[in-house]
């Protein structure tokens, strides 16, 4: 039968507006880079390294390995900041929102000390291996393996679509460790590979935009000491599924054309006609819709629920809203385009196709929606 | 939502699950107007819920009545409630005592002349000939006045709505007494379609949660080519998109519920947001229950008909996005980003 969702009106608490205006301050100040809200648009390790001096990498993360300690809300206002600022984040994104939180969960002692302070200084940055030629959204049917070795595991197939790898340090790869059984989950583990390791070898992909961001990485008798296996070999499965509300509501999974809209709302400061008002009010409602939707979830997540269904709920209304941005801008342009939002909007319908795509593509979210209807 | 506004919802779930079946919602569009019903909730204290008791309301905030309204959306009450609540709140803006009974407000070409004769004729107003009281705003010269005035004292045509409800055009020549007119100005005009917007839009968000709750339902029990049609990845995909409108619309709605006295430009959203929502999931609705929800009998009608009934009352969504676009253009102050999170 079907259940109603839980997006339960909360709001962040007021206190975390001086963090909002430090970050805004931080950010005002920086100069050397284009901003896209793309958070896969920019890569610069000289960023990251500048924002982690502030505190705000690992910022959710225990004190006792450096990190912040605070709330997953104050990290929500922080990320929120730096998409609508269009930052280039792209560099230190994976670890802070992914890796990290799955080395705090999975990871033994010796792995939190040996790998979260770099993550944390802006040091090192990650890749997620999940991807491969023959493997898109069905992630099971992986074939990258390894087998037993004195000492760890020999490591051989490869990746793709790895945003980043050839800027990146790491890579949580998820590698199928035994045969399939009946049960396709099993048999899975997550290593983490040295992008400069022996064996490794990283070949760019030019995306559609022509822009180098994403790659094929290969894995030719990698070996892979025992300690760099995160959490029990054969719980991979259950450890990538673990994360995917945290990776699927957040604001980046409705912020990619906010530039768009930004600029496009800048050009009609001195007059719009009834169709752009009209316009600009449709995506601005839908916009703070979205956001409201997206914290409401934030809170869940706050308060330690892990809700599936609602994060991919708000990824895939959040990227049809992306989608939708550059298509019905572009139709109610101002006479004279400024060159921001000429500029915004040919980056935006470029990098549009990749918004239902990564982090799992919208016929993928629509099933599991369905499933939380009860319909599978 | 507080948990007084659960306890009151859930309230008004149970008497409208308990009286307000679909043959009710049939009955009355055939004239058997559910007088009963009405009672109950009036009994209830739910008919002036959000106005406060000194003058005769049952406390509360508007939140609260929109708390009920949703219920009362969900269940296609055909009812003069919103009517009612929101006739309340004018009256309780004007600083007057409620009168007893339902009560409708109406605009229209209406004037009050020097004498106290109002006259000039009001068109669809909801629910007029199961009213006591109506409302009517009308032109005093250059000014704007409220009459309170008895229902039997104007001239009524019937006529209905999409949704097959009561919407009568009144044809008003009376002489009213001073002291039941009221000076009100353009911003509490204003005020009156915000809260119509602000009901209408959790009316449709009630009945938005509902549709698709008899859809999944419907898509459950309904078999075509050996297995029921909600294993089709077609039909799956269909109604995610359905969901992610209705959690959109419910996220919208209930920003509205917990404030005490709505935001206009959070009205602005939720109207222009839930109104595009409307459109979108009663095509879907209708297109997964095929043709047995094209018909009268089954009861998805009483839904869909409402939805496209209300995402056209008190401003349909173009008004709503347009005037929410100015309101964001003319703010100099923050850009767009400060503005967006300034609004919570």
């Amino acid at each position: 039968m079907f259940q109603g969702m839980n997006f339960a009106p909360a709001q962040l608490p007021a206190e975390l507006e001086s963090l909002r205006a430090e970050v805004r301050e931080f950010l005002n100040a920086e100069t050397d880079w284009q901003p896209n809200s793309d958070f896969n648009a920019g890569a610069s390790p000289e960023f990251s390294r500048r924002f982690a001096a502030k505190g705000w990498i690992g910022m959710t993360w225990p004190k006792a390995y450096g990190g912040g300690g605070r709330s997953f809300l104050e990290r929500y206002v922080v990320t929120e900041e730096l998409l609508a600022a269009g930052a280039p984040v792209g560099c230190h994104w994976i670890a802070d929102r992914q890796s990290g939180p799955l080395l705090l969960k999975f990871g033994t002692e010796a792995q939190k000390q040996q790998f979260l302070p770099g993550i944390i200084a802006g040091e090192s940055f990650y890749s997620i291996g999940m991807s491969e030629p023959d493997t898109g959204s069905d992630l099971a049917s992986i074939r990258t393996s390894a087998v037993q070795v004195p000492g760890g595991w020999c490591l051989n197939g490869s990746k793709i679509w790895t945003s980043n790898a050839h800027l990146n340090h790491f890579m949580v790869t998820l590698v199928r460790t035994a045969p399939a059984t009946e049960n396709r989950h099993e048999g899975m583990s997550q290593f983490i590979v040295p992008i400069d390791a022996d064996g490794v070898t990283v070949r760019g992909i030019d995306n559609l935009a022509g822009e180098q961001d994403f790659n094929q990485i290969f894995f030719d008798d990698v070996f892979i000491a025992d300690d760099q296996v995160v959490g029990a070999p054969g719980n991979g499965w259950a450890q990538v599924m673990s994360e995917l509300a945290y990776e699927r509501s957040g604001p980046e999974r409705f912020l990619s054309a906010f530039r768009v809209l930004a600029e496009f709302g800048k050009s009609l400061q001195n007059g719009a006609t009834e169709s752009q008002a009209r316009l600009y009010g449709q995506l601005v409602a839908h916009l703070v819709v979205l956001r409201r939707m997206s914290i409401s979830i934030a809170s869940l997540l706050e308060a330690g629920l892990m809700p599936d269904t609602e994060a991919a709920l708000i990824k895939d209304l959040g990227n049809s809203y992306e989608r939708l941005v550059p298509e019905v801008v572009r139709l109610y342009l101002p006479g004279q385009v400024p060159k921001g939002l000429a500029q915004a909007l040919e980056e935006c319908v470029l990098h549009a196709p990749s918004f239902t795509l990564r982090g799992g593509t919208r016929e993928i979210l629509r099933g599991m929606i369905a499933r939380g209807l009860g319909l599978r | 939502m507080n948990e007084e506004q659960q306890l009151i919802g859930e309230m008004a779930r149970r008497m409208l699950d308990d009286h307000c079946g679909p043959e009710v919602v049939d009955r009355a569009e055939q004239g058997d107007y559910p007088a009963a019903l009405w009672t109950l909730l009036a009994d209830n204290g739910l008919t002036t819920l959000g106005i406060e008791e000194a003058l005769g309301g049952a406390g509360g905030t508007f939140g609260d009545a929109l708390v009920v309204l949703r219920e009362a959306g969900r269940k296609a009450a055909p009812l003069p409630l919103a009517e009612t609540l929101l006739a309340g709140q004018v009256l309780s803006l004007l600083g007057q005592k409620l009168p007893e009974g339902p009560m409708a407000f109406g605009q229209g070409a209406v004037t009050l002349d020097d004498e106290g004769q109002l006259k000039g004729a009001v068109h669809g107003v909801k629910f007029a000939r199961h009213c006591k009281t109506l409302l009517v705003a009308a032109k005093r010269g250059d000014a704007w006045v409220i009459c309170q005035i008895a229902a039997e004292s104007v001239g009524l045509t019937e006529g209905k709505d999409l949704a097959g409800e009561a919407r009568d055009d009144l044809d008003v020549l009376v002489q009213v007494q001073p002291e039941a007119c009221f000076a009100i100005d353009e911003a509490g005009l204003d005020a009156v379609l915000v809260w119509g917007a602000a009901m209408r839009s959790v009316m449709m968000a009630g009945a938005l949660e509902e549709a698709l709750a008899a859809t999944v339902g419907y898509a459950l029990e309904r078999k075509q080519f050996g297995k029921a049609i909600a294993k089709f990845q077609a039909i799956q995909q269909q109604l995610a998109i359905f969901a992610t409108h209705v959690a959109a619309s419910t996220r919208a709605a209930e920003t509205l519920m917990v404030q005490g006295e709505v935001a206009s430009i959070d009205v602005a959203i939720a109207k222009a947001r839930i109104g595009e929502a409307a459109g979108i999931c009663a095509e879907i609705a209708h297109q997964v229950h095929g043709a047995i929800g094209y018909t009268r009998d089954h009861r998805l009608n009483h839904l869909t008909r409402r939805l496209w009934a209300w995402r056209d009352a008190f401003g349909h969504e173009a008004y709503w996005q347009e005037r929410l676009g100015r309101a964001m253009l003319a703010d100099e102050a923050g850009d767009l980003w400060q503005q967006v999170t300034a609004l919570g």
